[in-house]
């Protein structure tokens, strides 16, 4: 069997983010959880904020498809993809049950001006997002590793620890219930770079992809904690760097 | 009153039922919280046959049944059309 080219790379990705998924700003919420300090209003806030970033995958995705002809992928990274939209779909359509469910807010209109649902430009939330939909113009192998080998990886970690110190029942299997498909994510991500990504120059892509958007989701994550936990959020200034005609 | 369930052995979780259902705000498709994530209709909420809309939208034959009856509301029969609308939110 021939080794496919991008094994070792895959599971250096793998690697190093499992190493970081059980130390994000969300082990704050996880062990208010286990303290009893974990209330009604913190859920809302924990799942309208994460309502809100599950429906900007949409923005996120529709941008992404329309540069999956370009390259010219084979039919099945098109499907795999294709299923991980219908998937975060699905977990929209979750959290949106689960505030209607628990009576939170009377409708979905509501909800979305609630400040536990509205979309803030000026908020980490609405960084992550944009800094994901700026991937549309690289290539999709570089943008599935850095979504599926970096944050997805890291949301899994906080979501099985969260999900494990969960006393409620419901609460508990709204994030119970997504992990054969966020394991089924970052297995796509796994099969899309053994197989595709061959050259040094995308693999080197791929590191600082999977290291960008870490990066980005753990500012993300830290904004929620805080939110959830009535802390105030100090900001940390993002690198940039001039631009000169 | 009569009321309504998927048979997923006919739905293809094309969702429009979800999406009309939300749209509406009645809110009572939802999705199950197992990891097949199955769509279900909770007949509490659900203000069937004051509306029909999820049996306008639905594309597959017979994967929205009538409990009580145990016939397929899909396609919807004449009656359905004719009920259409008359228990929607003003």
């Amino acid at each position: 069997m021939v080794d496919l080219p991008g094994k070792a790379l895959a599971q250096e990705l793998i690697a190093q983010s499992r190493a970081e998924s059980r130390s994000t700003p969300m082990e704050a919420v996880i062990d208010a959880v286990r303290d009893g300090r974990f209330h009604d209003e913190h859920a809302f806030r924990l799942i309208g904020r994460l309502w809100t970033l599950e429906r900007m995958f949409y923005y996120v995705y529709g941008g992404w498809g329309q540069g999956l002809e370009l390259n010219d992928f084979p039919a099945s990274v098109k499907y795999l993809f294709s299923r991980q939209i219908y998937d975060d779909s699905t977990h929209e359509m979750l959290y949106m049950d689960t505030i209607l469910r628990q009576g939170w807010a009377p409708t979905q209109q509501d909800v979305f001006r609630h400040p536990n649902g509205r979309f803030v430009m000026d908020s980490a939330l609405a960084y992550y997002v944009f800094s994901l939909r700026n991937f549309a113009t690289y290539a999709h192998t570089i943008r599935i590793a850095a979504l599926n080998l970096g944050a997805k990886i890291l949301e899994l970690g906080w979501m099985e620890g969260l999900a494990e110190a969960l006393p409620d029942g419901e609460l508990k299997g709204v994030f119970t219930s997504q992990f054969v498909e966020n394991r089924s994510h970052v297995n796509m991500g796994r099969r899309i770079v053994e197989e595709s990504v061959s050259r040094p120059i995308d693999a080197e892509l791929c590191r600082w992809a999977c290291a960008a958007v870490k990066a980005d989701y753990t500012r993300f994550l830290q904004e929620l904690s805080d939110l959830i936990l009535d802390r105030k959020t100090v900001t940390t200034p993002v690198a940039t760097a001039p631009v000169n005609d | 009153m009569p009321t309504l369930k998927i048979d997923h052995d006919h739905c293809t979780e094309c969702r429009m039922c979800y999406v009309v259902c939300r749209e509406l705000d009645i809110n009572a498709v939802y999705v199950a919280l197992e990891p097949l994530h199955r769509i279900e209709i909770d007949a509490r909420a659900c203000t069937y046959p004051g509306c029909t809309a999820c049996l306008m939208y639905c594309p597959a034959e017979g994967s929205i049944v009538e409990v009580e009856s145990g016939r397929s509301m899909v396609p919807p029969p004449p009656e359905a059309w004719r009920r259409r609308g008359s228990a929607l939110p003003v």
